[in-house]
């Protein structure tokens, strides 16, 4: 039961990384592919109607979270306190700049959203590389199963750590560089015109980038979190996910070389899968590792919640799941294909340009 | 200041303050657009196809807004209240949980689909974006408030050996009679907040003399809508959550009530200052015997005091109740005495030529939003000093990992993002409003 409920949680943090992965990967770029105004507003158009249903996976994750395991939801999130309110300060000034952006047309105005847009998701992209970082190091849990962390201390792995240090801001860089290629391949799929060649030139670079700091990344963890290899080695699912990610690399390397733009996209999405699940399946059964002392970790299983309860959600939640996706392929069968140069972004109300001209029309008498 | 859980408990009480204006706008607006929508498919009514167009931009704006102040609500749970969240996460993680996974991924598919979709989707199609929207808002508050109702009147739980509580009964839950009536009250008092706001539209326009079928659409819909809704909040649903406190929450009552005595023939208040030091109500209007009859029934029906009730049960802000439950049920009488005058110059075809009347209908758009809050205020006071009633005391729910200085940290922050998102909410919709809903035609221009 607990092994099922740590699989669907996990499962929320992939949906979550993939799909908003590549609006935060696009946002974190918006200003290098983009150059123009239209070609931002392109940006914004191909990122869809769809986006907040993107961000609301991570809504789905901190309920399931909560339903889950409630022992380790309550331990994380306040001893990430602050770190957390960034992510969520974050969230509102992204969704703000997407949402209103596009809503007046005028140099200032959207220079101004585009700039907020592009930050916010660049700080997404750090904060989560963080956040993950400090998962797979650990967090300084004491006796009383709480942990409180400043963001940062003496930026040493050991001991007393706070949220930034040397190995979690490169897990940060990693995460950042390998989301914003995430967003260059979406981007090369749903774009054309200039957006779509820079874009495919930034996947390349950025890629080749991605691989490097993978291999450090590797090295670094093997010194911070010795016993994640050798777990992983006994797993099959660890096994399989790391399959899922080369696999994935493979489908990036030859669609990024070609003109496959749909299977290099989908071998970006199958990376982050895989490393994510990878990770996962290596920290199993523990979810919060603690630097000081080993068994003050907290586990999937000390933190879970009832029997009866897991039991009760393990009937409606798979439901519910299913209905999300039904309602997204409904919807975006109607979103579908590139979005053509200079169109209408979807973040505006159709015709407001047109509107406002005919308001001009008016005649005076009548307003 | 030396209460650990003050900044919590002001930051908790500011954001779901602020973020629960949007919402109750949107779920209140969004059963208008629905019925446009379903004209204008139907019946290819043109000008409640303008007007839904119209308030489309406004919802998309107010929902918009909605979701970007509603993430932080859940993250606190863990993030302040990470001990209660551990006590009764076993119970409340569910209906939090089903509210992202049911409601929130339901709503948030169509919501793009029915603000930016209109010509890529079809009236018919529209029509059932428009419904998802609503279906998915009104699925979305049903979660949240059978969460609260729990914390209420707690029902449907175990307590488990580490004494935390865990799911007993989940259809004791989810059904739970406090969540019913609560859902039946606090949806009535959203449509009243979005009827009010379609009437005062209508009521600038014509004062304008602009967009006049608009306005006169605005109008006949929204007055209609505000007393129907005005009406069901004060009754069955009203009457219906006052007998709910009187049975479960004694001590809430009398401190509603400014009543520190016991006995028979209660008085209803109509104003007054409630003195709490001395135990009394100063300078007091009342009606003998009408809280009597109003809880129980019968006038002679006894209601008991605070005096009846050990001090630490007390409600820990007795004054601010008070307030709060006498601004709400004001203003809620107020609406139904306005909104029948409006209703009765409507019917004798006087409306639009009432210019008084329509000043008041335009300025009053702001106090629903007052009364809603003032309501939530009354229920979240009266639930003090419990965060779940008799169970969970509200001093123990919070994280204790977490320095007031942390938390005063971050209330300085939302409060200054939330200011600047405010300005640029009124303004995105005055600048709506003031260019009006526009010809017919307009809204299909793009795809």
């Amino acid at each position: 039961m607990v092994e099922v409920w740590f699989l669907l949680l996990g499962l929320t943090v992939m949906l979550f990384a993939v799909l908003d992965g590549w609006n935060i990967g696009a946002g974190a770029l918006h200003l290098i592919a983009a150059r123009t105004r239209a070609e931002r507003r392109d940006i914004v158009t191909a990122l869809g109607p769809m986006w907040s249903w993107h961000e609301v996976w991570l809504i789905a994750f901190g309920g399931t979270f909560l339903l889950a395991f409630p022992g380790v939801m309550t331990a994380a999130f306040s001893g990430f306190y602050l770190a957390l309110w960034m992510v969520l300060w974050s969230f509102i000034m992204r969704g703000i700049s997407l949402e209103v952006g596009g809503h007046i047309d005028d140099a200032l105005w959207q220079t101004w959203w585009d700039f907020v847009f592009a930050i916010s998701s660049l700080v997404l992209a750090v904060l989560f590389g963080a956040a993950l970082g400090n998962v797979i190091r650990g967090v300084p849990i004491d006796g009383s199963g709480k942990f409180s962390m400043s963001l940062f201390t003496h930026f040493g792995v050991r001991g007393r750590v706070g949220i930034l240090d040397w190995y979690t801001l490169s897990v940060a860089v990693l995460t950042t560089v390998l989301l914003s290629a995430h967003g260059a391949l979406y981007l090369r799929l749903k774009t054309t015109g200039p957006v779509h060649d820079r874009s495919e030139r930034l996947a390349r670079g950025l890629w080749m980038l991605a691989l490097v700091l993978f291999a450090a990344v590797s090295a670094e963890t093997w010194i911070v979190r010795p016993g994640l290899y050798s777990a992983m080695l006994a797993r099959p699912a660890a096994w399989l996910a790391i399959a899922v990610a080369i696999a994935g690399a493979g489908a990036v390397a030859t669609g990024l070389r070609g003109t496959a733009e749909l299977r290099a996209f989908a071998g970006s999405c199958a990376v982050i899968v895989g490393l994510l699940g990878g990770a996962a399946a290596g920290i199993f059964p523990v979810m919060l590792h603690s630097t000081l002392a080993p068994e003050h970790s907290i586990t999937a299983y000390g933190g879970a919640a009832a029997r009866h309860g897991l039991a009760i959600a393990l009937v409606w939640w798979p439901i519910a799941f299913g209905l999300a996706w039904i309602y997204f392929f409904l919807v975006m069968r109607n979103f579908a294909g590139k979005i053509p140069v200079g169109s209408d972004p979807p973040s505006r109300p159709h015709g407001l340009n047109a509107k406002v001209t005919k308001i001009t029309s008016v005649p005076k008498k009548t307003f | 200041m030396d209460d650990p859980a003050l900044w919590h408990r002001f930051q908790f009480a500011f954001t779901i303050t602020y973020h629960y204006l949007f919402p109750q706008l949107t779920m209140g607006l969004v059963w208008f657009l629905v019925y446009w929508k379903w004209r204008a498919w139907r019946h290819g009514d043109e000008r409640a196809a303008a007007a839904s167009r119209f308030w489309a931009r406004i919802l998309g704006l107010t929902f918009a807004v909605g979701v970007v102040t509603g993430i932080p609500m859940e993250f606190q749970f863990g993030t302040n209240w990470g001990a209660f969240s551990k006590y009764a996460g076993g119970v409340i993680g569910q209906t939090l949980a089903m509210e992202g996974m049911f409601a929130f991924l339901f709503e948030s598919a169509f919501i793009g689909a029915l603000i930016y979709g209109e010509a890529r989707l079809g009236p018919k199609r529209h029509f059932f974006a428009a419904l998802g929207v609503a279906a998915g808002s009104w699925l979305s508050a049903y979660f949240i408030l059978v969460t609260n109702a729990f914390m209420q009147h707690p029902v449907g739980y175990l307590v488990a050996a580490d004494g935390s509580l865990a799911i007993g009964d989940i259809g004791a839950y989810l059904f739970n009679s406090w969540a019913l009536v609560e859902f039946a009250h606090n949806q009535a008092a959203a449509l009243v907040t979005g009827a009010f706001a379609v009437t005062a539209v209508g009521a600038f326009y014509s004062l304008r003399n602009a967009w006049r079928d608009q306005a006169r659409l605005y109008l006949n819909h929204g007055t209609l809508a505000a007393l129907a809704a005005a009406l069901l909040v004060a009754f069955p649903t009203g009457d219906a959550q006052a007998k709910m406190v009187a049975r479960h929450q004694e001590p809430a009552l009398a401190a509603m009530e400014g009543r520190f005595e016991s006995g028979p023939m209660a008085e209803i208040t109509l104003i007054g200052q409630p003195n709490v030091k001395a135990r009394r109500l100063d300078n007091p209007i009342k009606i003998p015997g009408m809280l009597s009859f109003l809880a129980y029934g019968t006038f002679h029906a006894d209601v008991r005091g605070l005096d009846a009730f050990p001090q630490d049960q007390w409600p820990g802000n007795i004054e601010l109740l008070y307030y709060a439950f006498h601004v709400m049920a004001g203003l809620g009488t107020m609406f139904i005495g306005l909104m029948a005058l409006a209703n009765l110059q409507r019917f004798r075809g006087r409306l639009e030529a009432s210019r008084l009347l329509l000043w008041v209908l335009m300025l009053a758009f702001p106090f629903p939003f007052i009364a809603n809050t003032a309501g939530w205020m009354t229920a979240e006071l009266g639930r003090q000093p419990w965060l779940v009633y008799g169970l969970f005391r509200t001093q123990d729910g919070i994280s204790d990992v977490v320095s007031s200085g942390d938390v005063l940290f971050t209330l300085i922050g939302m409060a200054g993002l939330y200011f600047v998102l405010g300005l640029l909410y009124l303004y995105m919709v005055g600048r709506e409003i003031h260019h009006g809903p526009g010809p017919a035609s307009v809204g299909a221009a793009h795809g």
